[in-house]
């Protein structure tokens, strides 16, 4: 795995990328099959544009957001787009992503999990999309745990063209009652039957090398 | 080792089961039999400390009384259930949870090395895929699987009181003779107290002894030995209630 310090904007080819920033403004140019794994508690701007026939498979692992972030991808013609993000808030965020889908047989498949410790989190997903386009895919998967905190997730895929399919999941809740029951009957503390919840949630949607490097199991 | 004295089980104000008296030695194993719907399974999770029933009375675990400990309190006391249908926890894998639950209980980091030579020699006996063991609890799993996760996790933690409500409904002959097998063996080796939740006796034939209960009109009508068990298989719960001179009424 490639791991850079990164700044500003940067042009990525093949290959896996592990990138530990602290730039608040960040641009993606994707022009190959990529993956990258992304640790920033300072961003506030992320532009991705994913180029015709490329490939970004996307992890961003943040434990305790401190800013407001938006996300704006552009993607073009035949390209597919993996985005998970996980992050934890302990006071008011905006995590906002734009999904702009302006050519044909593209895949956008959109993975979100939120923790909120305190505060309210506010996640608007927008997926647009465009008219005269077809064999498009738009996929939403986004759920938060309300943990003395507040979640709050408007999904939305605005379709303007007939030959999409399109799909959102969006679930809200707190720590599964049944679920917490059932570890301490193996013998976890209340606390820590919660705790092993919590974390297994974050992590659902990462992949292990989210672990290795960001310091998880 | 467990005595349930004189207890009111409640669910809604709905009364579940008046004046049970239940007492389980050290090392027997008892069979509650009866029809669907009866309570069976609310005096499983009552033993384990669920908090959705309202209890009147004592339940009483190797001299202490539990009727208000809480389910992790009863857990680390022996007390093990295997429900009718565990649940599946999506992003905790069942060496994670295993590792977290020895580590508390022994208040030492696990020996990764012991602890995974351990799972593997376990799954083997089970007849279950060793990747099982870093899979998510119950994820995917089909209704065999879970119950052999359920042994696995058993065989870990290593209790001294067991719950078995309807672990065999569902199973494969091949599956059934596994989680039996499985059964034997640990009661052979640990020698617990048992309570088994069933409507066949294919899986507690592989027991020597064990007592039976039948359970009818909120309370146990008739108890016996193993003789019982196949009595109520053949005639049905029925006749062997009129036999015993207690009226069935609806369970609804």
């Amino acid at each position: 795995m490639n791991k850079l310090l990164v700044s500003d904007i940067i042009d990525i080819k093949k290959g896996e990328y592990y990138f530990k920033c602290q730039t608040n403004d960040l641009v993606i140019n994707v022009t190959d099959v990529v993956t990258i794994y992304l640790f920033n508690e300072n961003l506030a701007k992320l532009d991705i544009n994913l180029n015709k026939g490329s490939s970004l498979k996307i992890y961003l692992f943040n434990n305790s957001i401190q800013s407001n972030l938006e996300v704006n991808i552009n993607q073009s013609d035949d390209s597919k787009l993996y985005y998970n993000a996980a992050f934890i808030n302990t006071s008011d965020v905006l995590y906002k992503i734009n999904n702009y889908i302006k050519g044909n047989n593209n895949i956008s498949n959109i993975n979100i999990r939120n923790i909120s410790n305190s505060g309210n989190s506010r996640i608007i997903i927008n997926v647009d999309v465009l008219s005269n386009t077809k064999d498009n895919i738009a996929l939403e998967d986004l759920k938060g745990i309300n943990n003395g905190g507040t979640v709050h997730i408007e999904p939305n895929i605005i379709v303007l063209s007939n030959e999409v399919m399109a799909n959102h999941l969006t679930t809200i809740g707190s720590v599964d009652k049944n679920a917490l029951e059932y570890l301490m009957s193996k013998g976890l503390e209340y606390e820590g039957a919660k705790e092993i919840l919590l974390k297994g949630f974050i992590y659902s949607n990462m992949d292990n090398k989210i672990g290795e490097n960001f310091g998880g199991d | 080792m467990l005595e349930i004295t004189n207890l009111n089980l409640y669910i809604d104000d709905k009364v579940l089961f008046s004046n049970l008296n239940l007492t389980i030695n050290n090392g027997e194993i008892h069979v509650l039999m009866g029809k669907n719907g009866i309570g069976k399974s609310s005096i499983a999770k009552t033993i384990m400390g669920d908090k959705n029933y309202k209890v009147e009375g004592k339940i009483i675990y190797n001299g202490q009384n539990i009727t208000n400990l809480s389910i992790t309190e009863r857990a680390k006391a022996g007390i093990y259930i295997i429900g009718q249908n565990p649940i599946q926890i999506e992003g905790v894998t069942n060496a994670e949870m295993l590792r977290a639950v020895l580590a508390e209980k022994t208040g030492e980091q696990v020996n990764i090395f012991a602890f995974n030579k351990e799972l593997e020699k376990i799954c083997s006996s089970l007849e279950l895929d060793k990747s099982f063991i870093h899979r998510e609890i119950n994820v995917g799993c089909s209704g065999g699987e879970r119950k052999k996760i359920e042994l696995l996790h058993m065989w870990m933690l290593k209790p001294q009181f067991i719950i078995l409500d309807e672990i065999d409904s569902g199973l494969d002959v091949d599956a059934l003779k596994v989680v039996a097998n499985s059964l034997k063996k640990y009661y052979d080796l640990y020698k617990p107290s048992m309570l088994i939740i069933t409507h066949s006796n294919t899986l507690i034939n592989v027991f020597d002894n064990y007592f039976v209960h039948l359970i009818a009109n909120k309370q146990i009508i008739k108890s016996g030995d193993k003789n019982l068990a196949t009595d109520i298989l053949n005639k049905g719960f029925k006749e062997i209630s009129e036999e015993s001179n207690t009226f069935v009424i609806s369970e609804n």
